[in-house]
C-alpha cells in the first residue's frame, strides 16, 4: 500500500526482516531506487563482490556461522547423542548435565538431541519458505514489471490484499484453518509463510523490472526481435534479481522465527515434534517450576544465533552487491 | 470438519523421519520407562470435622473464566461451582454424594416412572423478594429449554414430557411441567426415569424469578438473582472477577458463615491458582500436576493440603467397531502393555491411582475393584494377545489428544510404551478440545481417544448408560455419532442389564444390575480403557479457615467454611 | 489531489472487504463448532437451535453479507462462549491495547531516535560502535524471548506488578502495567528505527544543500538540529506509521506473554477455544486499522512527495 519516497529506506527492508514478523513484514520497498540498469555479471563481478563481501567482518563471521548450521543441520542424525523423541520419564526435567548436556525436557527427552533436530527443521521451513515466496514472487513480479497494464493492475490488487494482514495473525489463522488438527507437519506453515511472504519479492521485483524495461539494452533486444519470454529471462531477471536475492536470504530468518512464534502459540507442527517455538513454549508453561529456565533459554539461543547469523550474510550481500549503499 | 477428518487419518509425514531413518548411528540408550514399584498412589486426606463456626470473612479463590453464571448455560465445574451457590433446586448432594432435600422437602414417583411429584417448602424467597414456588422452577426449566435460548445443557431435561417441542420451538410452554398448586411440582416423563429426581441436581434446573426474563437477557446472565446461601454483590465483572456476598434470606438451611466470597479469573487455571496460593493471594487453589509433589512435600506438614478421590474416570476411548481394536482381545493387549505404575511414578509423581474400574470408588455401594481383569501391566500376555487378535508388530494405530489439558506428557508416554511393549506404529496427534470430540463422532474414526467423564448426578448409572449402552450412540454406523458413546460400543446383555436396573425402584437392587453390567462392557469386554482414577489435590488455607472440604462438584463447601 | 485520495480510500475499501472475505471463509466454512459441549455430545435438536442462535443457518455468501451489514451498525454478533456481543469484548480489550500501543511508540521514538541521533552525528565514535552492536543484537532477538526473560525476572520485582495478580488487590497503576509488555515491544522497534535515523541522517549529511547550509557559515547544531533532522526522519515516521497499524491490531505475542488484556491476547483465548467470531473480529479489526494507518501514510507522502500522486 505505501510507497516511501526515501532512498535512504532501502537498506532497511531486509533488517526489517528480522524485528517481531508482524512488524517487519510491511515495510515497503522502494521501487525506483532499487533499479539499477546494468549488464549481466562476469566472473571478475563476483569476485569484485566476494572481496567487497570479505571487507564486512560480521557478515564473513555470519557466513562460517550459516555454513556451520547447514553441517549440523545436515549431521544431526549422526551427531545427537539420542533420539530426539524417545522419552524417558523417570528422568524428566534434569538439568544440563554430562549426560544430558542441555539436560532434558518434562518428557525427558534430551534437549540437546531436540535442538538439533530443532534446528533441522527450522532451516527446513526457512529455506523452503524462501524458495516458494521466490518463486511465486519473482514470477508475478516479473509479469506484473514488464506486461504492465491490466496484468500490473490485478497483481498489485492481490499483493495489496495480502499485505493487509499483519504477518503473524495472517500465517495464523492460515495454519489454522489448514491443519485445525495440526496433523500435517511443517507442510501448513510452510505454505502460510509463503502465502504471506511472496507479496513482498514479487513488489520488489516489480520494481526492478519496470526501472529495467525502459533501459537501453532491453530496447536493444526488443529491437532485434527478441521475444518477450526470452527478454525477461535472460535480460531482465538476471539484471533484476539481486536485492530480491538480498531480501529471500533475509527472510529465512524471518520464517525460522515465524514458526517459532506459531508454535508459541499453540498453532503449526505437532506437539512431539522437536521444533524451537514447542521447547520454548513449554519452558514457558512451565515458569512457575523452579530452575527450569534451561528449558526454554537454550532453544532461545539457538533461534538468536540462526536469525542473527543469516542477518549478517544478508547485510554483507547487500554491501556488497550494491557498494553505493553503505 | 472434513479437514479434519482427513487430516488426523492421513499418517504425519514429518520431516525429521527422513533424518531419523538415517540414523543408523549406534544412539546412547535413554533408559525407558521399565519395570517400577506398584504404584499405591498418595493417601487421601481425612475428612475434616465440621464444626460450629462463625460469621463473617472473605474467601477467596481463583479460577478460570467461566462460559456462564446464568443457570440456564452453566456447564463447566467454574460455572457451576457460582451458580450452586447462587442457587439451591429441588434436592443438594452432599460431599459424599448422598442426596438430601432442599427447596423440595420430598419427593415421590409413580410405579413406572413416568410421574414425578415433588413437594416444596412454601415460604422461601430469591434474594430480590419473589417467593420461590413451582411456578419459578418450571419458568427456570422452560426459560432454559425453549429453542431460542440455545442452552448447550437443556439436554439434562430431555425425557420430560414436552422437551422436544420446546427444543424445536413449536411450543413455549413445558406440557410435562405442572405448577398450578404452587407447594407441588408435578412432573411427567415421557421417557420413564426411577433417577429422575437425581437429575434435578444439575443447576439447569434451578427456580429463576421472574426479573430473569429470556435466556438473552444480559443484565441477568451477569447477575443472576437466585435464591442461595450467596447473592451477587455486583454484575460479573468479565475476565476479572466475581464476588459473592452471603444472602442473608437464605431459607432452604443453614445460612453460610462467609460474608464474601471474591473469585478472581485468571487466565492459566492452576498455574495461576497456584502462584496465587503460595503469595497469600488465595485460599484455596490447584496446581499443576508436575507441582503436586512439592507442593505436597511443602504444605501437607502444615495441614494445608487437601486430597480427594472424586467423581470421575480418566480412561482410553477405543473405537470399538473399527480395526485395530474391534475385539476385547486387541483391546486387552493394549492395556496390559501400558504400565500405569510407570506413569504414575514418572508423570504424576505418584499423585495418581491406577484405576480398574470405570465406575469410580466415590461410589462406595457400586464399585467393584478389579472388574477390569486387563487393567493391571502383564507385557506376556499383552503379547500374546496382541498376536491373536492381529495386533501384529508393525501395525499402525491413532491416538489422539487435546491440548491445552497438560495431557500430553502421559499420552507420549503411553504411545512410546506401546511403541515399545507392542511394536505398533503409533500415530499419536494433538488437537484442540473441540475437534478432538468431533473427531470421535466420526464413523471412520479408529484407534484411541483420551478421555475423562466425571458425574452430572450421583449415581453409578451415569458412567454406563451415556457411555456404553447402544442407545447413547444415537445414529447409524455410517453416521456421526450424537450421544456420547462415541467407541459405538453395543452389547444387548450390557443394555438390558441397564434398563432393568433403571426401572427398579429399589436403589439396592439397580445398583446389583449396574454391577452386572460394568462386568459385562469393563471386564469382558473391554469397551473403555481405565487408566487411573480421577482424584484431586488442593491446597487450603487452614490456617484462617475451618470446615475447608470438596463438595461433590470438587469445589469448596461454601456451606460450611468459617473463618477460625 | 482530493482524486488521489477517493482513488486510494476506493482502493483501500476494496482490499478490506476482500481481506475480510478471506477471513470469514476461512473461519466460517471449517468445522462444526456445535457438535459437543465440553466432554459431552449436543442433542442434534440443540444444535439446530445453536445453528439458528448464531446465524450459521443460512448459506455462507448471506452469511457474509449480514456481517458486513451488521458491522456497520456496530454489531460484531455473539461470541460462540458466553454469548456475550464480540463489539463488547473488543471495546474492552481495546483501551489497553491502545495504551500499550502509545507506550510501546514513545519508548520507540524516544529510544531510537535519540540513540540514531547520536550515532550518525558522532559517527566511528564508542557511541556509535555501541549503539551498532546492541541494535544489531535486539534486531536478531525474537520478541517473545525478549518478553519471556523480561516476564521472568522483572514482573512482580520493583514496581511491576506481578503476573498474574488478584483482581481484588490494589490496582496497580496502568503505566506499571504497561511497562514491561511495552519494553519488550519497544527493543526491537526501537533498535530498527535507531538504524533508519542513523542510516537517514547519514545519508541526508551527504547531501548537498547540507553542504552549502555549512559552507553558510551556519552552526553544526543549527544544520543538524533545522536542516538534517527535519529531513532524516520521514523514513522513521512511515515506520512508527505502520508500526502503530500493527501494534492496534494486537501484539499477539507479547500480550499473550505478559497476559496483558488488549486485543492480541482477546485473540489468542479466541483461538484456544476456537470462538471464531471473535477471531474473525479482531483480525479484521487488525486488517482495517492497518490497511487504514497505511492509506494514511500514502497520503502524507503525497502531500510532502507530489511526484507519487502521479504514480
Amino acid at each position: 500500500m505505501t510507497t516511501p519516497p526515501d532512498p535512504a529506506d532501502l537498506r532497511f527492508p531486509a533488517e526489517s526482516m528480522l524485528t517481531e514478523p508482524v512488524m517487519g513484514e510491511q515495510i515497503p520497498v522502494d521501487d525506483e531506487v532499487t533499479a539499477r540498469p546494468g549488464k549481466r555479471r562476469s566472473n571478475s563481478q563476483f569476485r569484485d563482490i566476494w572481496l567487497r563481501y570479505r571487507r564486512n567482518k560480521l557478515a564473513v563471521v555470519g557466513l562460517v556461522v550459516v555454513i556451520l548450521l547447514i553441517v549440523t543441520a545436515l549431521l544431526a542424525p549422526f551427531i545427537t547423542p539420542y533420539d530426539p523423541r524417545e522419552q524417558n520419564l523417570l528422568n524428566a526435567i534434569e538439568p544440563p548435565s554430562a549426560e544430558h548436556w542441555f539436560g532434558t525436557d518434562v518428557l525427558g527427552r534430551d534437549l540437546f538431541s531436540m535442538l538439533l533436530y530443532g534446528l533441522q527443521l527450522a532451516l527446513l521451513v526457512g529455506v523452503l519458505t524462501m524458495l516458494g515466496s521466490l518463486l511465486i514472487g519473482v514470477t508475478m513480479g516479473a509479469i506484473a514489471g514488464y506486461l504492465g497494464r491490466a496484468w500490473d493492475g490485478v497483481l498489485m490488487r492481490i499483493t495489496d490484499i495480502f499485505l493487509a494482514f499483519p504477518y503473524l495473525i495472517g500465517a495464523l489463522v492460515i495454519v489454522r484453518s489448514l491443519d485445525p488438527g495440526r496433523t500435517k507437519g511443517v507442510g501448513p506453515v510452510i505454505v502460510a509463510l509463503v502465502i504471506l511472504g511472496w507479496t513482498t519479492t514479487a513488489r520488489l521485483m516489480r520494481g526492478q523490472v519496470l526501472a529495467l524495461r525502459e533501459s537501453e539494452y532491453v530496447e536493444a533486444a526488443r529491437s532485434i526481435g527478441a521475444s518477450s519470454t526470452r527478454i525477461v529471462v535472460r535480460h531482465l531477471l538476471p539484471n533484476a534479481i539481486a536485492p530480491v536475492l538480498v531480501y529471500a536470504f533475509t527472510s529465512i530468518g524471518v520464517a525460522v522465527v515465524a514458526m517459532a512464534s506459531l508454535s508459541f502459540l499453540g498453532v503449526g507442527v505437532s506437539i512431539d515434534t522437536p521444533e524451537w517455538g514447542q521447547m520454548i513454549s513449554q519452558g514457558f508453561r512451565n515458569f512457575g517450576v523452579p530452575n527450569t529456565s534451561f528449558l526454554w533459554v537454550f532453544p532461545s539461543i539457538a533461534i538468536i544465533i540462526t536469525t542473527l547469523a543469516f542477518a549478517f550474510v544478508s547485510d554483507g550481500l547487500r554491501d556488497s552487491l550494491d557498494p553505493k549503499l553503505r | 470438519m472434513s479437514i479434519n477428518r482427513a487430516g488426523w487419518l492421513r499418517a504425519t509425514a514429518c520431516v525429521t523421519a527422513a533424518g531419523l531413518a538415517l540414523a543408523g548411528c549406534a544412539k546412547k540408550e535413554n533408559t525407558g520407562t521399565g519395570e517400577t514399584q506398584p504404584s499405591a498412589g498418595w493417601p487421601e486426606t481425612p475428612d475434616v470435622q465440621i464444626v460450629e463456626g462463625k460469621p463473617g470473612g472473605t474467601f477467596r479463590l481463583g479460577i478460570v473464566e467461566p462460559t456462564a453464571i446464568d443457570p440456564y448455560n452453566t456447564q463447566e465445574s467454574e460455572g457451576t461451582m457460582v451458580a450452586y451457590q447462587l442457587f439451591t433446586g429441588l434436592v443438594r448432594v452432599e460431599p459424599d454424594g448422598s442426596v438430601q432435600p432442599a427447596v423440595a422437602d420430598k419427593w415421590e414417583t409413580n410405579d413406572d416412572c413416568s410421574q414425578w411429584t415433588f413437594n416444596l417448602r412454601t415460604g422461601t424467597k430469591f434474594s430480590n423478594g419473589e417467593p420461590v414456588n413451582a411456578e419459578a422452577f418450571k419458568r427456570g426449566w422452560t426459560r432454559a429449554t425453549v429453542k431460542t435460548a440455545a442452552s448447550e445443557v437443556s439436554y439434562h431435561l430431555k425425557g420430560i414430557l414436552g422437551y422436544k417441542a420446546l427444543q424445536d420451538g413449536s411450543a413455549t410452554a413445558f406440557a410435562g411441567v405442572d405448577a398450578t398448586d404452587p407447594a407441588k411440582l408435578v412432573v411427567k416423563m415421557e421417557e420413564p426415569d426411577c433417577e429422575f429426581y437425581l437429575r434435578t441436581f444439575h443447576p439447569v434446573f434451578s427456580p429463576v424469578p421472574t426479573v430473569a426474563g429470556a435466556a438473552d437477557n444480559k443484565t441477568y446472565n451477569d447477575m443472576p438473582i437466585g435464591n442461595g446461601r450467596f447473592k451477587m454483590s455486583g454484575p460479573w465483572q468479565h475476565d476479572r472477577g466475581i464476588k459473592l456476598v452471603r444472602n442473608d434470606d437464605f431459607g432452604v438451611g443453614e445460612k453460610a458463615y462467609l460474608d464474601a466470597i471474591e473469585i478472581t479469573i485468571t487466565p492459566n487455571g492452576a498455574q495461576d491458582e497456584m502462584d496465587g496460593f503460595v503469595n497469600g493471594t488465595f485460599d484455596w487453589a490447584r496446581m499443576p500436576t508436575p507441582q503436586f509433589s512439592d507442593m505436597r512435600n511443602k504444605y501437607e506438614p502444615e495441614g494445608k493440603w487437601l486430597r480427594k478421590s472424586t467423581s470421575g474416570m480418566n480412561y482410553l476411548l477405543p473405537m470399538v467397531t473399527q480395526k485395530p481394536l474391534d475385539s476385547a482381545d486387541a483391546r486387552k493387549a493394549i492395556s496390559m502393555a501400558i504400565d500405569r505404575n510407570a506413569i504414575i511414578e514418572g508423570v504424576f509423581k505418584g499423585s495418581q491411582i491406577p484405576s480398574t474400574t470405570i465406575v469410580p470408588p466415590s461410589f462406595e455401594s457400586a464399585y467393584q475393584s478389579g472388574v477390569c481383569t486387563a487393567c493391571s501391566y502383564n507385557l506376556d500376555e499383552a503379547k500374546k494377545l496382541a498376536q491373536e487378535s492381529g495386533l501384529t508388530p508393525g501395525t499402525t494405530l491413532n491416538m489422539q489428544l487435546n491440548t491445552g489439558g497438560g495431557h500430553e506428557e502421559w499420552m507420549a508416554a503411553i504411545k512410546q510404551q506401546l511403541e515399545k511393549n507392542l511394536g505398533l506404529t503409533v500415530n499419536m496427534t494433538a488437537v484442540n478440545f473441540d475437534d478432538m470430540l468431533n473427531n470421535e463422532q466420526q464413523p471412520g474414526a479408529t484407534g484411541l481417544f483420551r478421555a475423562a467423564w466425571s458425574a452430572d448426578y450421583p449415581t453409578p448409572r451415569n458412567f454406563l448408560e451415556p457411555l456404553l449402552a447402544t442407545s447413547s450412540i444415537g445414529a447409524g454406523p455410517s453416521e456421526p455419532t450424537t450421544g456420547d458413546n462415541r467407541g459405538r460400543y453395543s452389547n444387548a446383555k450390557f443394555d438390558d442389564l441397564i434398563n432393568e436396573g433403571k426401572a427398579s425402584k429399589d436403589p439396592a437392587e439397580a445398583v446389583s444390575k449396574y454391577k452386572e453390567a460394568e462386568k459385562v462392557a469393563i471386564g469382558d469386554d473391554l469397551a473403555l480403557i481405565p487408566l487411573w482414577n480421577r482424584t484431586q489435590n488442593r491446597l487450603i488455607a487452614s490456617d484462617k479457615f475451618v470446615n475447608l472440604r470438596m463438595d461433590f462438584s470438587e469445589n469448596p463447601d461454601f456451606s460450611v467454611i468459617s473463618i477460625k | 489531489m482530493g482524486k488521489f485520495i477517493v482513488r486510494r480510500l476506493a482502493q483501500a475499501v476494496l482490499v478490506i472487504i476482500a481481506a475480510m472475505l478471506l477471513l470469514f471463509l476461512a473461519l466460517f466454512t471449517l468445522g462444526d463448532p456445535f457438535a459437543t459441549s465440553g466432554d459431552k455430545a449436543v442433542p442434534p435438536e440443540t444444535q439446530a437451535a445453536l445453528r439458528a442462535k448464531f446465524g450459521l443457518d443460512k448459506p455462507v455468501p448471506v452469511q457474509f453479507l449480514v456481517y458486513l451489514k451488521n458491522m456497520f451498525t456496530g454489531d460484531l454478533g455473539i461470541d460462540f462462549d458466553q454469548r456475550r456481543p464480540v463489539a463488547e469484548m473488543l471495546a474492552a480489550a481495546l483501551p489497553y491495547t491502545l495504551r500499550l500501543a502509545a507506550v510501546a511508540i514513545v519508548l520507540d521514538i524516544l529510544i531510537g531516535v535519540v540513540s540514531g541521533v547520536i550515532a550518525a552525528v558522532w559517527r566511528y565514535s564508542f557511541a556509535d560502535v555501541l549503539v551498532t552492536i546492541l541494535t544489531t543484537l535486539a534486531i536478531g532477538v525474537p520478541t517473545f524471548v525478549i518478553g519471556l526473560t523480561l516476564r521472568k525476572y522483572l514482573s512482580g520485582e520493583l514496581f511491576f506488578p506481578a503476573v498474574p495478580r488478584s483482581a481484588f488487590g490494589p490496582e496497580p497503576f496502568w503505566l506499571a502495567e504497561v511497562l514491561l509488555p511495552a519494553i519488550t515491544l519497544a527493543i526491537v522497534d526501537a533498535a530498527f528505527i535507531a538504524r533508519l535515523m542513523r542510516g537517514s541522517m547519514l545519508e541526508v549529511m551527504r547531501a548537498d544543500y547540507i553542504r552549502t547550509a555549512r559552507a553558510k557559515g551556519l552552526s553544526e547544531r543549527k544544520v543538524i538540529g533545522k536542516h538534517v533532522m527535519r529531513n532524516s526522519i520521514i523514513p522513521v515516521v512511515t515506520y512508527v506509521g505502520i508500526g502503530i497499524g500493527v501494534l492496534l491490531g494486537g501484539a499477539l505475542i507479547t500480550e499473550t506473554i505478559f497476559q496483558y488484556q488488549g486485543v492480541g491476547y482477546l485473540l489468542y483465548k479466541a483461538i484456544l477455544s476456537n470462538n471464531n467470531p471473535v477471531i474473525m473480529a479482531v483480525c479484521a479489526f487488525a486488517v482495517i486499522v492497518f490497511v487504514l494507518l497505511s492509506l494514511l501514510v500514502d497520503i502524507l507522502y503525497a502531500f510532502l512527495d507530489p511526484r507519487i500522486r502521479l504514480s
